[in-house]
């Protein structure tokens, strides 16, 4: 019987699975192929290099101070666009009523998630320009023009700046799976503890946020990747010109595809790409393994 | 390896006139096997029958030819005018595939490494293939067959005599002129004519009077006196380039490019760096240039909040549309620094737009002959008509009105005659490049002296000599551009 079962999946799966092998998993054991060679990406010579490549990015501080970077991003982008969208999340929604003109708000903070990210990177660029920008125009105006600087020409302010963006752009998108998430949860909880006493604050943190755990890992886990790669906010923001201030904000994935087209060093950026592989792997799974915690059935 | 032990027999066929039972014979000595000689001997009479005054680079007209231009600035109507107008009316029975295209490399690179690129590209725009690495990687054809050959419609003149002197200087690598550039830039500082003369003020000639107006206007205080393209420093190391060649010649520039061991700590590029460093030190740059990229600052200098700028003759043509009524662009070469071997008027001239052929297309011929045509006085003209740029190519604008800030360029250009250079080791190595955009820009905002900066570059210059791992190239003064 079984035999004829698997006539049956088989055929089925077939195609799957070959596209998934053709296009998946073929492109990543060649990527690592590829990270043993100086492969200079224009002709089909690949001379061979074994580990060279990663012997050398052992040593590249450019390198090292990309991922550090990351590393900044990865604590700080989770953390504020959670933090961010949960509360919009629980104004708008917590047990079945929220604010005033919930239903506007959810709409209006989900626009940025509608625009591409070239195009919010190009429009931030000019919120932050030093001279026409809405940014220190409005500083200048109420009296803080002491404040006012060059946000993506200055070393110290652009790295912040560029993460700003990208909170603004995504906090709408979590703020609707969070919604999504609250409100499967029934209101008679919430019904239950207010006849108890509880406040606004507790009904969150004693109902919502535990309720919401499952919910909230999957979105730490979309945001850490986001904060692993960020490649295309910085690319935009900084004219993809690598040097001066920019390259204060170079993260992993910008100096890889510097080293690949500019600079044709195409086995190099490839390991690059390896390693950045590599470590988001391993990250998925070390959150999955932090954030395990019992869940409740409801 | 077949293909080219038939290109040896086609030479020998050539060059000695081999009969057809000799022909044969030769072919089993080289080793090609019979249906591939077959093939060959025909595309042979289609070429020998083609071959002649016409057709001085033995072009086979059934040929298919493939033909790939950067659609950018410049539209790209010129390299359709060329398909229809001059090679489809001379080879009507080759099909020719075209393609109008942006980010060249993203799109083509994998037919470069497949082993099928296309016959002729205008490598250009943001996105287009390292020139260097193509040669380093082995793609591209030699046109030495075209430059020899008879320049199209013009009786009695070579291809490359019928280019303005020089200007296909920066395609030569190691001695062979893999590049063919088309449209003419000069690179210097601009400025608002007519605000000038508003003010009483002239173009200083000498940078001690750049920094005595840059006084005046500042302590005016209505405007800064400079700015540049934040983002994008070279723009502010193309003006040292040219301080470093009209105060120390050719030789000078030569210097840098060939990676000597006093590259930076030469004299006159110091003085360069210390004229230079001027402008950030005594506060003449505009407020947040350094976070402006190259067309921000040049909306900001049109709006007038600046009175100099440097940048390329391609100015007018990038800012259309922004430009004030009144305002008059006008361009000139960097002031004189004080013990100067050059006089003012040198300027660094090149030309752009890069023709490649690849030399693993199946049409190298068909291509050089594409680019023959388009570098004729037919495809120029119409080039210059529909862009309003100047191009390479000797009396090709002769009678056309081109505009104010066009005139200022082709006068600066008519001006400086022979003195007239391309720098070339940012295009040479990559890194030296990068870093030395990184240093002008810190220079530029006070971040590093002038002494950091030359330590660095030096540094990074001795290291990259002694780097066997990346190809050198070598530019002799004496055989320089425009000379």
């Amino acid at each position: 019987m079984y035999y004829r079962k698997y006539r049956l999946i088989v055929p089925f799966m077939l195609p799957a699975l070959i596209l998934y092998f053709v296009f998946v998993l073929y492109p990543y054991a060649r990527a690592f192929y590829v990270s043993l060679t100086s492969w200079g990406g224009l002709s089909s010579k690949m001379p061979w290099v074994g580990l060279d490549n990663y012997h050398k990015l052992l040593n590249d501080q450019r390198f090292l101070d990309a991922l550090g970077r990351n590393g900044q991003l990865l604590i700080a982008l989770p953390l504020i666009t959670i933090a961010i969208s949960l509360t919009f999340a629980a104004l708008f929604t917590q047990g079945g009523q929220g604010v005033r003109g919930a239903g506007f708000y959810r709409v209006v903070f989900f626009f940025p998630q509608v625009m591409s990210a070239v195009v919010i990177g190009i429009l931030w660029t000019y919120v932050y320009s030093p001279n026409v920008g809405m940014l220190n125009g409005i500083l200048r105006n109420v009296g803080l023009g002491s404040l006012a600087r060059p946000w993506l020409g200055d070393s110290s302010t652009i790295l912040w700046c560029i993460l700003a963006v990208a909170v603004w752009s995504s906090v709408g998108f979590y703020m609707v799976i969070f919604v999504a998430g609250m409100q499967s949860i029934p209101t008679s909880f919430y019904e239950a503890a207010v006849l108890d006493g509880a406040s606004r604050w507790g009904l969150f943190k004693d109902i919502t946020f535990p309720l919401l755990w499952e919910t909230i890992r999957t979105c730490l886990i979309y945001i850490a990747i986001a904060a692993l790669d960020f490649f295309t906010l910085v690319q935009v923001m900084t004219g993809g010109s690598s040097t001066g201030a920019s390259r204060s904000a170079e993260v992993t994935a910008l100096y890889m595809y510097t080293t690949a087209f500019t600079k044709s060093r195409w086995g190099y950026a490839t390991a690059i790409g390896v390693v950045l592989l590599v470590l988001t792997l391993l990250l998925s799974v070390v959150i999955m393994q932090a954030t395990k915690r019992e869940t409740y059935e409801y | 390896m077949q293909d080219r032990r038939i290109d040896q027999l086609f030479r020998e066929v050539a060059e000695k006139g081999l009969s057809r039972r000799q022909l044969i014979q030769r072919a089993a000595v080289l080793g090609i096997s019979a249906p591939a000689l077959t093939v060959a001997m025909t595309q042979l009479s289609a070429t020998a029958m083609a071959q002649g005054a016409d057709n001085p680079l033995g072009v086979d007209p059934n040929a298919p030819l493939d033909v790939v231009i950067f659609k950018g600035g410049y539209g790209d109507d010129y390299a359709k005018n060329v398909n229809t107008n001059l090679y489809g009316k001379l080879y009507p029975k080759a099909k020719i595939t075209y393609d109008g295209a942006q980010r060249l490399q993203e799109k083509y690179q994998p037919r470069l490494v497949a082993g099928n690129p296309p016959d002729v590209m205008d490598n250009s725009g943001a996105g287009n293939f390292n020139t260097t690495e193509l040669v380093n990687q082995d793609q591209l054809q030699d046109l030495a067959d075209l430059m020899n050959a008879p320049a199209y419609g013009q009786d009695g003149v070579t291809f490359a005599d019928s280019l303005k002197k020089g200007s296909q200087a920066d395609g030569i690598y190691n001695g062979k002129q893999y590049n063919l550039n088309y449209v003419i830039s000069a690179y210097g500082i601009w400025y608002n004519a007519a605000y000038m003369k508003e003010k009483g003020y002239e173009y200083p000639k000498t940078w001690d009077d750049m920094l005595k107006l840059c006084e005046e206007i500042k302590s005016e205080g209505k405007t800064s006196p400079w700015t540049y393209q934040g983002l994008y420093p070279q723009y502010m190391r193309m003006v040292f380039d040219q301080m470093v060649f009209k105060n120390g010649g050719r030789e000078a520039i030569a210097k840098i490019d060939n990676l000597t061991e006093d590259a930076w700590t030469q004299d006159s590029a110091q003085a360069a760096m210390n004229a230079l460093v001027a402008l950030h030190d005594k506060g003449y740059i505009m407020k947040g240039t350094e976070a402006l990229s190259h067309t921000q600052s040049q909306t900001e200098w049109l709006q007038g909040k600046a009175v100099f700028i440097p940048c390329g003759s391609w100015l007018e043509n990038e800012m259309k549309g922004l430009i004030p009524q009144g305002f008059e662009m006008t361009e000139q070469a960097t002031p004189s620094l004080a013990g100067d071997k050059l006089p003012q008027s040198a300027i660094q001239a090149s030309a752009g737009e890069d023709f490649i052929v690849f030399s693993k297309g199946k049409n190298v011929k068909g291509g050089m002959e594409w680019l023959r045509l388009l570098f004729s006085k037919d495809g120029a003209k119409f080039f210059s008509q529909n862009t309003k740029s100047l191009t390479v190519v000797n009396g090709s604008a002769d009678g056309l009105e081109l505009g104010s800030a066009f005139a200022s360029v082709q006068a600066a250009i008519e001006a400086a005659g022979d003195n007239t250079f391309v720098a070339r080791y940012a295009g040479w190595y990559a890194d030296l490049d990068e870093e030395s955009r990184n240093m002008f820009g810190n220079l530029m905002t006070g971040k590093s002296s002038v002494k950091d900066v030359t330590s660095d570059l030096q540094d990074l210059t001795n290291q990259i000599r002694e780097d066997s791992s990346i190809p050198k190239f070598h530019e002799t003064p004496a055989a320089s551009p425009a000379s």
